[in-house]
């Protein structure tokens, strides 16, 4: 089943800070809910291992995410796919812009993703407040690590 | 009347061990060294799988083995098999794609079966599970029936290219079409019937077992019809031959059509228990149970009714899509064929009838019988077709059912059947006396003025049970005889046992069957044991479904009942010296005509053991028969529903405020367990009128696979029930019997639906009904009555 | 593996369970009382009911460990001896049952009705009080009669008043 996600974010830091961050598979691990790993195969390749919990379906995904149509510092795009065994799969992409406002730099995001197996059967009516909390914090997360007070994370 | 035999409502044998906890249902059963077996279900509905690696799951301790599809090929079991062949209009046979218990690089539907973990325990089993690496390349889905068969739809099954099952027809297609050249009027419906999950409580479950030291199997599993599970995993799957196996079918927890088929998870627990060499047990969870039971119904049919000027009925015409799913489950050919458009005639006069039927495979779950098979979903265009024409013509509904009622008994529809008596009348005269027709008016207004909407609808249903002739079935593609068998044995005591090959599962037959013996042999229930469900103690059987244990099963029971009797008066005979000729038998009493010398049933039933009377004569000593029944026609249980409901139009919920039903089931055994039928049966159906529907979305999810998004009828969701009968005594079978099981899950569906189209004013409302469903419609009524 | 204590139909228990066990799995598969079923994963068909400290409780989502010292009756404690309880009898009586899978949660439930809304209870009552327990078999209607009845018989009296 289908599931669609957008929103934005609005970063304390300068657009080249966060633009790199983006790409920091050291910070993105930090900031992902529930990531356990996250190794680089290639600059734009990682192989990535995540647990998520939604309503009664707990799983481990296992998958490849790659980045797209990079346009540094303004954007790029995530494609990604991970099984999570009997849980089930998602596979999808999400379209990430970067633009200069005033308090830093907002983030804006647009997801798109399909979900299938046990996630769908009963997480179904579930997934879309699972991903906006997972959003919500990855991004909590992420403003803590761009923020130059904290700068080293 | 006895008080215990036919006819009395006698409170059930069998509900001790039930209301007490000591049901024994697969699930309960617990064997030495038991195993734990998890399946691997495809996340995917359309898939091939390049790749899977299960050595990180076999090397998990405490897992005993992992099977996928090639150790099956490598022991040469084969696959699952669908046992009703169909012919297309062309002659061609219906086009059946392998069906494999694992999987054999490909997966067709969500839920299908990849590979099993056998494991000390489920959770081990369940975690190893997680180990397994698949690669799979994802095709894309085939979901709905019109795409399936359009151009540039992926291919399921490479013998089947255009997804077509087969595309098969019955009825006089050049009649029909002239009748409706010349009809006055002509009334045209689009129906979609919609998809179903059977959902009885106890979930599948199956233990295989195997004995090295006598090369033989075991299996215990949730089945309506054990011998047949036997005979389809031992001829067609090759498990064992039938002597090396025995499967036993102890309490099972309801069916409705589901436990009837053969499916990959007991055959997989069976053939795996000799490969691990110890018991394998499998217990399906609810979600499972969604994902890969056999589902029921999903039609998307054309109708078109042709009426004279009069309002008698011409013709009907009527081309269905049924979705069969991602394999052929074992029956489910002849579910939307045979077993549907021979109902098309229903309860009426309608000299010509053409229907074509295109059975199409999808990436879904496999589609089979779920109770009522087809006959739901013919009643369901009949009576929907009959009331729109009705109120087309501006004629009253009932009086316009009664117009085009069959009267002449037997009588030959122009598909198939020949119905052999009934009295449509006297149960629509009951019904609408019972309902208060006459006082409808009044409640219309009443409710009106409560800003409600009040509409009432009628479902004059027939179906065809007692299945069936074995001929007849076997003329038509069954692979199987339907006849039933039966034995009996009176123990020396006088106490009897009856063995029988139909198998109950909620229907009360330890009451019923003991009644039919405690009426014939005039012997307490007490004194009767029923024995089923166990392929090594009954010699075989057909099993229940379709409504077939009554007419059928009893009727088997009752014929070694009557060759038990016949050897009783022979061993009378010798033990009162008379002659034969001159033994009575009444009331469990063998007497010599015109004396007072006699023996009860048990006196004579232990002569017959002891044998000192008649040693050396040709009589044998014992009083066991057994009997073979094949039915000569099938039953045609028929009647008249009728449903009022009251809908809210600013919430869209329908509360069904009354409920009439009137039955004619032929001789009733045990009213009590008749009337449960029917209460059951109706709720079934409203079910699928106004809460239940199966959802697959556009990638092949399920998206309604658990009791959170699959709405199943509560008690707060149905009224009480007003539930009578009439009776004609069925001629083709020696009990009169003609079967209760289904008819109220065939009856209802159209009533509901038929109240809320007439409380709304227009036709447009689909099942199932829900409140958002009704209250759009509710809205579009108002929309039409202000444009007036 | 934690220890846990309880007493189940009047016996003290006592075991040693992964904390992860269900109470519905305790009973089955620990004790081998499978007269309480299990329906469903999702916590809505009511096959699994039980009584915790005399309060209804669904045991496919409460923990074996949570009822550590608690008093559980399952639909095998129910009958006193040989003797059914009214409600079990009224099931019988009312033909309340037909595959009997959904029967033990029911009756369960139903006691558990009464010990909360009294002996004498509305068929609108009734059905509302049994929303979280599915039976695909009856339809409900003989059910709903047999908790109207069972319900009066099982008040103070009621035994000698029906002897009358
Ligand atoms: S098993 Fe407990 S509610 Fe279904
Ligand atoms: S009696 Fe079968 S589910 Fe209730």
């Amino acid at each position: 089943m289908a599931m669609t996600m957008n929103g934005e974010a609005v970063l304390p830091a300068p657009r080249e800070t966060v633009w790199a961050k983006l790409n920091d598979p050291e910070v993105l691990k930090a900031c992902i809910p529930g990531c356990q790993s996250l190794d680089m195969a290639s600059p734009t390749e990682f192989a990535a291992v995540a647990k998520v919990k939604v309503g009664p379906v707990s799983a481990t995904f296992k998958g490849r995410v790659q980045l797209l149509d990079l346009d540094p510092p303004n954007g790029y795009r995530i494609q990604g796919e991970g099984e999570g065994g009997v849980a089930g799969f998602a596979k999808g992409g999400a379209k990430v812009r970067l633009e200069d406002v005033p308090e830093g730099t907002k983030l804006v995001y647009d997801v798109e993703a399909q979900i299938g197996g046990k996630l769908a059967q009963l997480g179904g009516r579930l997934i879309n407040g699972v991903a906006k909390k997972m959003a919500d914090e990855f991004f909590g997360n992420f403003a803590k690590a761009v923020n130059p007070e904290n700068a080293g994370v | 009347m006895s008080n215990t035999g036919i006819g009395a409502p006698v409170r059930r044998k069998e509900d001790f061990r039930f209301i007490t906890g000591q049901g024994r249902y697969t699930d309960d059963i617990e064997r030495p060294g038991q195993t734990h077996a998890y399946f691997l279900r495809s996340p995917h509905a359309h898939a091939t799988i390049k790749k899977l690696d299960v050595s990180a799951a076999l090397a998990t301790p405490g897992v005993v083995g992992v099977l996928t599809g090639d150790d099956l090929a490598k022991d040469g079991v084969g696959g699952l098999i669908c046992g009703w062949m169909i012919h297309s209009k062309d002659g061609s046979p219906m086009k059946a794609g392998a069906h494999p218990a694992l999987a054999q690089g490909k997966v067709r539907y969500v839920g299908d079966h990849v590979a099993v973990v056998i494991a000390e325990t489920l959770a081990i089993a369940k975690d190893a599970a997680e180990k397994i690496a698949v690669d799979y390349e994802t095709l894309a889905p085939v979901v709905d029936m019109n795409a399936a068969t359009g151009k540039g739809a992926a291919v399921i099954h490479d013998v089947a290219p255009d997804n077509r099952v087969y595309d098969w027809h019955l009825g006089d297609k050049t009649a029909t079409d002239a009748a409706f050249a010349k009809a006055k009027h002509v009334t045209k419906l689009d129906l979609v019937n919609n998809r179903l999950v059977p959902n009885p409580m106890e979930t599948r479950a199956a233990i295989g077992e195997y004995d090295a030291g006598n090369d033989a199997f075991t299996l215990y599993t949730t089945s309506q019809n054990p011998h047949v599970a036997r005979l389809v995993l031992s001829a067609f799957i090759g498990i064992a031959p039938e002597h090396k196996l025995r499967v036993i079918a102890p309490d099972v927890g309801g069916g409705f059509g589901s436990k009837i088929f053969i499916y990959a998870e007991e055959t997989v627990c069976v053939w795996a228990a000799k490969k691990v060499g110890r018991p394998v047990k499998w217990t399906s969870d609810r979600t499972e149970a969604f994902l890969s039971d056999a589902h029921g119904r999903d039609h998307l049919t054309h109708a078109e009714l042709a009426l004279d000027d009069k309002g008698k009925m011409l013709a009907m015409r009527v081309h269905t899509k049924a979705n069969l799913g991602a394999y052929l489950s074992t029956f489910s050919s002849c579910v939307p064929t045979y077993l549907y458009a021979p109902l098309l005639s229903g309860q009426y006069d309608i000299p010509a009838i053409y229907c074509e039927v295109e059975g199409i495979y999808t990436n879904t779950a496999p589609v089979d019988a779920y109770r009522g098979a087809g006959r739901p979903e013919a009643t369901f265009v009949v009576e929907r077709l009959v009331e729109v024409a009705a109120r087309e013509i501006g004629q009253d509904p009932a009086a316009f059912r009664r117009k085009n009622f069959i009267r002449k008994f037997p009588h030959q529809t122009p598909v198939i059947m020949a119905y052999d008596v009934g009295d449509y009348a006297a149960s629509l005269d009951k019904a609408l006396d019972l309902i208060d027709y006459k006082g409808l008016g009044r409640r219309k207004r009443d409710s009106a003025r409560k800003g409600k909407l009040r509409g009432l609808g009628f479902s004059a249903y027939i179906e065809a049970c007692g299945i069936a002739p074995s001929a007849a079935v076997g003329s038509l593609g069954a692979g199987v005889g339907l006849w039933e068998s039966a034995e009996v044995r009176g123990n020396p005591v006088g106490t009897v046992e009856v063995l029988t090959g139909s198998h109950s599962h909620g229907q009360g037959h330890e009451t019923t069957f003991a009644q039919l013996v405690s009426d014939r042999l005039g012997i307490s229930i007490d004194q009767v044991a029923i024995v089923h469900g166990d392929t090594d103690k009954v010699q075989f059987g057909m099993g229940t479904y379709g409504s077939r244990s009554g007419a059928v099963g009893m009727s088997a029971i009752a014929k070694a009942l009557d060759k038990v009797i016949a050897k009783g008066k022979k061993v009378a005979a010798y033990a009162l010296e008379a002659s034969e000729g001159d033994i009575e038998f009444k009331d469990g009493r063998f007497s010599v005509a015109g004396t007072d010398k006699s023996l009860a049933f048990g006196e004579v039933a232990l002569q017959a053991y002891i044998a000192h009377k008649f040693s050396g004569q040709e009589l044998e000593p014992g009083l066991k028969e057994g009997a073979f029944y094949d039915p000569t026609n099938f039953t045609f249980p028929s009647g008249v529903h009728v449903c009022e409901v009251e809908i809210d139009p600013e919430t869209g919920v329908t509360k069904i405020d009354r409920w009439v039903a009137v039955d004619d089931f032929g001789v009733v055994i045990n009213p009590m367990i008749v009337e449960g039928q029917v209460h059951g049966g109706i709720a079934q159906g409203v079910g699928q009128a106004l809460l239940e529907g199966a959802h697959y979305d556009a990638s092949g999810q399920l998206v309604t696979a658990s009791y959170m998004d699959y709405c199943m009828p509560r008690a707060d969701d149905l009224p009480s029930f007003r539930v009578d009968h009439t009776t004609t005594p069925c001629p083709s079978n020696p009990l009169g019997i003609k079967g209760c099981g289904e008819a109220g899950a065939i009856a209802a569906p159209p009533a509901v639906i038929n109240a809320i189209t007439d409380a709304l004013g227009h036709e447009d409302v689909a099942m199932p009904a829900t409140p958002q469903a009704v209250w759009r419609a509710a809205q579009k009524a108002a929309r039409l009555a202000a444009a007036e | 593996m934690t220890t846990v204590t309880m007493t189940v139909n009047g016996k003290s228990v006592t075991a040693n369970v992964d904390p992860r066990t269900l109470l519905a799995q305790f009973v089955r598969e620990h004790l081998r009382l499978t007269g309480t079923h299990v329906g469903c994963d999702t916590s809505q068909c009511g096959a699994c009911v039980v009584h915790v400290d005399g309060r209804a409780v669904k045991s496919c989502t409460t923990l074996a460990v949570s009822c550590d010292g608690a008093a559980v009756t399952t639909i095998e404690g129910l009958a006193n001896g040989a003797e059914l309880h009214p409600m079990q009898a009224a099931f019988r009586e009312h033909h309340g049952l037909q595959c009997g899978f959904c029967t033990p949660g029911m009756i369960m439930a139903a006691v558990d009705i009464v010990n909360r809304k009294g002996h004498v209870l509305d068929e609108h009552t009734i059905r509302e009080e049994l929303e979280g327990n599915i039976c695909r078999c009856t339809g409900y209607h003989n059910i709903v009669k047999a908790v109207e009845a069972g319900a009066r018989a099982m008040a103070p009296g009621a035994a000698a008043i029906a002897a009358e």
